[in-house]
């Protein structure tokens, strides 16, 4: 039987891409830092870390500390602004055929608007994601991810500010996920991100301090992976947009869960920390899987699971 | 300070893994293309093995670069250290570097004067080496909690730096503060154009910028941070450091850094 030439290739939310593997926000910097070892033309896009209307410094050290399969972040958003991205960092990323999505985030609705109104005027910005689930921030960021109604009125107005893709990050520091998730997807998002990290401490038990100056921080690695995988299945199950799965993801294998679980797409994060090349990793081990199973278009993949009916 | 060249995620293996000073290796492995172009205060981000359940990275610094080997002297101090204590010849690891900045040793120092505090004198071995090899006069200041732990000295002796000890129990060399050796060397000698070059703790370094200021000798630090990614993507390493037109930024010790001008760093 001669071997198949599987297809990588999709479409999320009208973005075409060589392949489903993006890089999750905030663990591949602007995309230059990687480029010894990933050529950002062989990715299914770049997801930028996150941008906000003005530079942010970020919060006090120490920002991150590893915990059993995972690590614990509260770096607090510290970015170089919209007009720094668009200025001096976007322009590296135009030399690339690869689709660029920025993740935006702010305190206020007014911070996100005015970001979308400069991206959706700068050239080669191909999606927004909007980051309402940033567990790191005081006012704004989560705050908005983990109310139905203000995820509504702040996706209604940043939809009226651009016709780019947008994408809405989604907490897991919820009760039910799919409350966000419809109102999300009934305030105009054309796809969602599932998850951002979930909110966690650990403690220096000799100082009894905490280990992130902030006292809380987000957990991301494979130690979220189970819930992340939960997450992306049930909201599957209540949306009809695309899904970005996210949260733990280190091989092809663990891309293809999700996939299975629901997502069309997948972004790699945590992993990027560990192994540089991470990333393209998981691309030629998703096309292994799909040559091993004879499938030929990933598409076919996505919310497969098959359940046994409990009776 | 400049900002170096290609970096590499080596897989190769360990050459030798030995105890040198109580709570204290010296790991030695094949990694020719980092060999080929690291520099003085420049670090390795190193994978530990799998199996051990850890999932980070772990940075040190490069000790010294001898032909295709490169060394890193490391101190035990949590699980990823014990892990890496316990690999031997042949044993595989995963190397990424060479990350980070340099030491600035132009204008040429003279003379130049290390101070190291604990494991801190490994960051500055490959300097102190780079120096003498430019025929740089060169004092080495070491201090160290007891002889037990007492790092370096004969290496850098070898090399031809003027070395001072100082242990916290006075069971070598100066009983007291590595930074008493400074303000005594500082006093007793006159000095054409200095540049002191320290890391160690972070009160020890506090300590050595004040003595900096004091005496208006230019001070350079390697700073040291628990880290991510360290390839400036994470941002959770980064040091609070002032800025030219007021106010401060938080920047990275994996890409702006690890080596910071003493007189930026707000402590």
């Amino acid at each position: 039987m001669s071997k198949i030439h599987p297809s990588l290739e999709v479409n999320v939310a009208g973005i075409q891409m060589k392949n489903p593997v993006m890089t999750a926000s905030g663990t591949f910097g602007y995309g230059s830092e990687y480029v010894d070892f990933v050529d950002l033309n062989q990715l299914g896009a770049v997801v930028v870390k996150g941008i906000t209307s003005v530079p942010w410094a970020g919060n006090p050290m120490p920002r991150i500390f590893e915990t059993p399969s995972g690590m614990l972040n509260a770096i607090g958003l510290q970015n170089v602004g919209v007009d720094g991205f668009i200025n001096k960092k976007l322009p590296y990323l135009r030399n690339f055929n690869v689709p660029v999505i920025v993740n935006i985030c702010g305190e206020q609705v007014e911070e996100y608007l005015e970001v979308t109104e400069k991206l959706d005027a700068a050239d080669g910005v191909a999606a927004i994601e909007l980051n309402i689930s940033c567990p790191n921030l005081h006012c704004g960021g989560m705050s908005f991810g983990v109310d139905p109604k203000l995820t509504d009125e702040l996706i209604k107005g940043v939809r009226e500010k651009t016709a780019l893709p947008l994408f809405v990050k989604l907490s897991p520091n919820v009760t039910d996920i799919t409350v966000i998730a419809r109102a999300a997807e009934g305030a105009g998002a054309d796809g969602l991100s599932v998850i951002n990290t979930a909110l966690g401490m650990a403690i220096n038990i000799h100082t009894r301090r905490p280990q992130l100056a902030n006292v809380t921080g987000g957990l991301s690695g494979p130690a979220i992976k189970p819930i992340a995988l939960r997450m992306v299945w049930q909201v599957y199950n209540a949306v009809n947009i695309p899904i970005i799965g996210m949260g733990g993801i280190m091989t092809g294998d663990d891309a293809i869960e999700f996939c299975i679980a629901g997502a069309s797409a997948v972004a790699v994060g945590t992993a990027n920390f560990i192994n540089p090349r991470a990333s393209l990793e998981v691309v030629e081990g998703i096309k292994t899987y799909l040559e091993h199973h004879k499938i030929r278009s990933l598409s076919e993949l996505v919310g497969s699971l098959e359940v046994t009916e409990v009776k | 300070m400049p900002i170096p060249s290609k970096k590499f995620d080596l897989s190769t293996t360990v050459t030798s893994n030995e105890l040198i000073a109580k709570n204290h290796y010296l790991l030695r492995c094949s990694c020719p293309e980092i060999a080929a172009s690291a520099g003085p205060g420049q670090f390795i981000h190193v994978l530990i093995p799998q199996g051990s359940g850890l999932l980070l990275r772990r940075p040190f610094t490069i000790y010294t670069v001898e032909g295709d080997q490169i060394t890193m002297l490391y101190q035990l101090i949590g699980e990823g250290t014990h892990v890496l204590s316990r690999l031997k010849w042949g044993d595989p690891i995963q190397v990424l570097g060479p990350l980070g900045n340099t030491f600035d040793i132009l204008p040429v120092p003279n003379p130049a004067i290390i101070v190291g505090g604990g494991a801190g004198i490994a960051s500055l071995m490959l300097l102190a080496t780079t120096l003498r090899r430019a025929r740089v006069h060169t004092f080495g200041l070491v201090g160290s909690m007891n002889r037990r732990r007492l790092l370096s000295v004969e290496d850098l002796k070898t090399i031809g730096v003027e070395t001072h000890i100082a242990t916290d129990d006075g069971s070598v060399g100066h009983h007291g503060f590595v930074t008493e050796l400074l303000t005594h060397l500082l006093d007793t000698h006159e000095m054409q154009s200095p540049i002191i070059y320290a890391c160690g703790p972070d009160g020890m370094l506090h300590a050595v910028t004040k003595i900096g200021l004091d005496y208006h000798i230019p001070t350079q630090l390697a700073m040291e941070n628990r880290m991510g990614c360290a390839l400036g993507v994470c941002l959770g390493c980064v040091c609070k450091v002032q800025m030219p037109e007021g106010g401060f930024e938080y920047q990275r010790v994996c890409t702006e850094g690890p080596v910071f001008n003493a007189k930026d760093i707000v402590w």
